[in-house]
């Protein structure tokens, strides 16, 4: 325990004597006392599970036709047939495999670039800070699905390039949430100590800053799941996905440009959607209870999935 | 900071941003790898002679910066260039998609907007009861769908009822039709695109409302208004409205400019000829004069409706200039 | 809370004192009837004989502001960021018919000055006021229909010596002027000293003791009050600081007998078994304490 004066400790915030250890363990016990968010977990473990057994449970080959152009759902093939005749849920479940490898991969090199951004800016400050806050305001007004559109059409559409492009373009929330964070965390005492003690900055970083950071950049990156297969469900859809790879996007477009709706073959149509929105629910789930019980005044704007670059309100850059 | 003080700081730092937008919109388009002038190298009938002659004409034989110069002064013009296709002024290409596009994303924003705040002050302020569940869970829903899936789920259900494409009766000119008939024609076929809009959006508005809502009904001066014999319902008009407000109404300008980029899938759903199909067209044609015009466009209304946001916050907000 | 029971006179300046968790300001946001939907409230509210609360919400809504007002803990808060002081202070006369348009603009001038503001501050916004400004329009805001009684909670903790003296001079002023009876809620026995002509001491959400504020400092009939005094510092003695050791009982199991008793340091066999009840030691005073019939049957 400490020899503060008894006035100091009346007035302080008690973390800022001991760097809390147990932080760590604030992840793990939300969700056990969370309703939500343990539904949220215990579903998207579910489907990766699922989608990373695949190749062993799925019914039939991915390319293997088995039937007629759109067959109804009997008791062979749970979810029908598609228009060339392969079962759905096949295809649903080598469309979970990409849907979630984009979702988490594209939601992992957000974590990265809008970490590092919201680290650096919030930690030097001054103009380091100023200049990266710019770049992040003009990434976020350049409208997301037509740039997606286009670097897509330029580029290329493979796998990678539809994970890079979705992580270059939603990183910006990341970044300016860490960023307060971190700005708050850099004021606590055990900070200053440490680098009053002669830390060096990477030091600093690593050993203090980081671990009061890591749960917020979690929850955070739970959310950009959800973000990212929604920007990869718009992407194939447009006809930029992969072509040699089924996605749950794809199978919606397929659904969409094969005239699945003049068939009246809604079991061609629904599910990859209903997939979707159970993914991003559970996300949802999980990310906000995170976030809401690591920093309930997150000031930033407010964080959603679907417009996830939203910025400042104007008022905070006034204050 | 005064008033004056902060619009004055707003203005700029949104005409900065238009400029940067301008030059990030020239490197992407001409000077980034695989820029417009591959899709010219493509062409297989063309002479080499045609070819020069079509580089020269089009000003892609100078230097980049030159290039970037001339782009500049065009677009203070109002010049957008001319379309690879169709050789007409982009703008031309433009006018009508924008004009298609508005009325559809402003009728799909309103029923977002209604919605949205109904759901969210009810459930705040019968928080715990079955309307705020309800309320919770049908938001957490549509928020939860991709836009182009539920379009699509509705074209199924109305396929019948309502047009599936376009923004009107192509033969409907032939009737001699009056006003109101070619109204409501426009209506039907608006009415599909601008709901899909609306509800995926409006999950999002009332989630938002209930929170803003329960911060601003947990306020101490909330408390003030009850001893002072204000009833439920008035509390709630006079007081919790005003300063939930706020977020509200910046929120609805910030994603005004975020819809109006991202009505592309439900506008290729429907076939409905706006913006956000034009720059889809132009993508797949390769026009990347008319692709660049739009995406000049969709940028600067995102940076206007952020604008504007700032102007309400200003004004909504009296701590600002305190 | 249990057993409380107040009785105050038109004009008079009541003190609620006790210790932070003693049921103060519980109890006051009982008389308003303002007690959240998960309190189960027994009682009544007597007006001039009316039981206010007889009918729930629909019947201490009318009174509310006009004949019961209150300034609350940290007035800081109580006023709306997005609106004016003035018309937060006319709000409550609009609402219940006082006074409208000019003339409710007229009687928040006249408030303001009353209570040491210039009026026009008024048209300004809260952010804009210190804390002792807001402090006083809270009070003039709190007069805005005219009330019978003033409920003061804590008005002056939060503030500087200096404004805590002006903020109570003006409470003794009003009181006077107006026939306006005022309790005030507080854990400071100056305070009570200086404004207060009556008392009740609160502990563990009863009332242990009650009396005139000199009886009380003087002739304490309750170790509680007795040790309170004792532990205020005197700024013109040099004497040691003495404090109270241990802390108030958890209120969410049942208590045998005294509350104070682990405190206490006068306690005796029964105080651990049974529960001393509110009983009259003297001319206007009551006491909750055994060493009160002791003494009595010793005597008689």
């Amino acid at each position: 325990m400490t020899t503060a004066p008894a006035a100091e400790l009346l007035t302080r915030d008690p973390d800022d004597f001991e760097e809390p250890r147990r932080r760590r363990h604030v992840v793990w016990s939300v969700i056990r006392t969370q309703p939500q968010a343990t539904i949220g977990a215990v579903v998207l473990l579910a489907v990766v599970v699922v989608a990373a057994l695949a190749p062993y449970i799925a019914p039939y080959g991915e390319r293997e036709r088995v039937g007629d152009v759109f067959e109804a759902p009997s008791s062979e093939h749970w979810l029908g047939l598609d228009d060339a005749g392969i079962d759905m849920l096949t295809l649903m479940l080598h469309g979970a495999r990409v849907s979630l490898i984009v979702g988490f991969a594209a939601a992992l090199v957000s974590m990265l670039i809008g970490g590092a951004i919201g680290l650096l800016a919030g930690y030097f400050g001054g103009k380091t800070d100023i200049i990266l806050m710019r770049v992040t305001d003009y990434f976020i007004v350049i409208p997301d699905i037509p740039l997606m559109l286009v670097v897509a059409a330029i580029w290329g559409r493979s796998l990678t390039n539809i994970i890079l492009i979705i992580g270059l373009i939603y990183w910006t929330t990341t970044a300016r949430v860490i960023r307060a964070q971190v700005k708050s965390v850099r004021e606590r005492v055990y900070v200053k100590r440490a680098r009053a003690l002669g830390a060096g900055h990477g030091r600093v970083l690593s050993k203090h800053v980081l671990p009061q950071v890591a749960p917020l950049l979690v929850a955070i990156t739970v959310l950009s799941i959800a973000v990212a297969i929604f920007a990869e469900t718009a992407i194939a859809f447009l006809g930029l996905g992969d072509p040699t790879l089924i996605s749950w996007g794809k199978l919606i477009e397929n659904a969409f440009s094969r005239s699945a709706i003049s068939v009246d073959a809604w079991w061609a149509i629904v599910p990859p959607g209903l997939a979707v929105v159970v993914v991003v629910l559970a996300c949802t789930m999980v990310g906000r209870a995170l976030e809401d019980s690591l920093n309930p005044r997150l000031r930033v704007g407010h964080l959603s999935v679907r417009h996830f670059r939203l910025r400042n309100l104007g008022g905070e850059e006034a204050r | 900071m005064s008033g004056a003080d902060y619009v004055l700081k707003r203005t700029l730092f949104a005409l900065m941003t238009v400029l940067v937008a301008v030059t990030l919109n020239f490197v992407l388009f001409r000077a980034a790898p695989g820029d417009a002038t591959s899709s010219l190298r493509s062409c297989r009938n063309c002479t080499p002679e045609f070819r020069e002659a079509l580089y020269r004409e089009l000003g892609l034989d100078k230097p980049k910066l030159e290039q970037y110069w001339i782009y500049v002064k065009d677009l203070s013009q109002g010049d957008l260039g001319l379309s690879f296709v169709t050789r007409q002024p982009v703008w031309n290409e433009l006018r009508q998609p924008i004009l298609n596009t508005l009325p559809m994303v402003g009728l799909g924003y309103l029923i977002a907007m209604v919605l949205g705040v109904l759901v969210g002050v009810v459930a705040a302020w019968r928080r715990g009861t079955f309307l705020d569940w309800g309320g919770v869970a049908t938001s957490l829903f549509f928020y939860s769908m991709p836009q182009q899936w539920f379009g699509l789920m509705l074209l199924i259900v109305f396929a019948g009822t309502l047009p599936a494409s376009g923004i009107a009766d192509p033969f409907i000119e032939f009737t001699n039709p009056p006003w109101w008939t070619v109204l409501l024609d426009r209506l039907e076929h608006m009415i599909l695109p601008s709901t899909t809009l609306g509800l995926v959006l409006y999950g999002q508005y009332a989630l938002i409302v209930r929170s803003s809502m329960i911060e601003a009904l947990g306020e101490d001066y909330i408390m003030t208004a009850r001893a002072k014999g204000l009833s439920s319902f008035a509390i709630v008009r006079k007081h919790a409205l005003r300063t939930s407000l706020l977020p509200i109404v910046t929120l609805a300008a910030i994603t005004l400019g975020f819809v109006i980029g991202g009505d592309i899938l439900v506008e290729a759903v429907f076939s409905y000829p706006g913006i956000g199909l034009a720059t889809y067209e132009a993508v797949f044609d390769r026009d990347y004069p008319v692709l660049q015009g739009a995406f000049l466009l969709l940028t600067l209304s995102v940076i206007v409706a952020n604008f504007v946001a700032d102007l309400l916050y200003f004004k909504f907000d009296p701590r600002i200039t305190g | 809370m249990r057993g409380v029971s107040l009785a105050i006179e038109g004009g008079e300046r009541f003190g609620l004192v006790g210790e932070s968790g003693s049921g103060k300001t519980t109890t006051i946001l009982a008389v308003m009837g303002l007690l959240p939907p998960n309190a189960s409230v027994a009682g009544r509210v007597l007006l001039d004989g009316q039981d206010v609360l007889a009918r729930g919400e629909a019947s201490a809504r009318p009174h509310r502001w006009r004949d019961i007002a209150m300034v609350f803990q940290g007035a800081m808060n109580a006023f709306n960021p997005v609106k004016r002081v003035g018309d937060q202070i006319a709000e409550p006369m609009e609402l219940h018919g006082v006074a409208e348009g000019r003339e409710a603009e007229r009687r928040v001038a006249d408030l303001l000055e009353r209570v040491g503001i210039p009026p026009e501050r008024g048209s300004r916004y809260p952010h804009e006021f210190s804390g002792g400004m807001r402090q006083r329009a809270a009070i003039a805001m709190a007069l805005a229909c005219n009330p019978k009684v003033l409920l003061a909670d804590e008005p002056t903790t939060a503030l500087d010596v200096m404004v805590q003296a002006q903020i109570l001079e003006l409470l003794t002023a009003l009181a006077n002027d107006f026939g306006l009876a005022v309790v005030l809620v507080t854990h400071d026995l100056p305070v009570v000293a200086q404004v207060c002509s009556r008392a009740a001491v609160m502990y563990a959400g009863e009332i242990v003791e009650t009396g005139p504020v000199d009886a009380l400092h003087h002739e304490p009939r309750h170790p509680y009050t007795r040790l309170l005094y004792a532990a205020t510092p005197d700024l013109h003695g040099t004497g040691e600081l003495a404090s109270i050791p241990g802390a108030p009982p958890r209120l969410d199991r049942p208590i045998a007998g005294c509350p104070f008793r682990p405190r206490c340091d006068r306690a005796f066999a029964p105080c651990a078994e049974e529960h001393p009840a509110l009983l009259g030691v003297g001319p206007g005073r009551e006491a909750a304490c055994h060493l009160n019939t002791a003494v009595r049957e010793v005597s008689a």
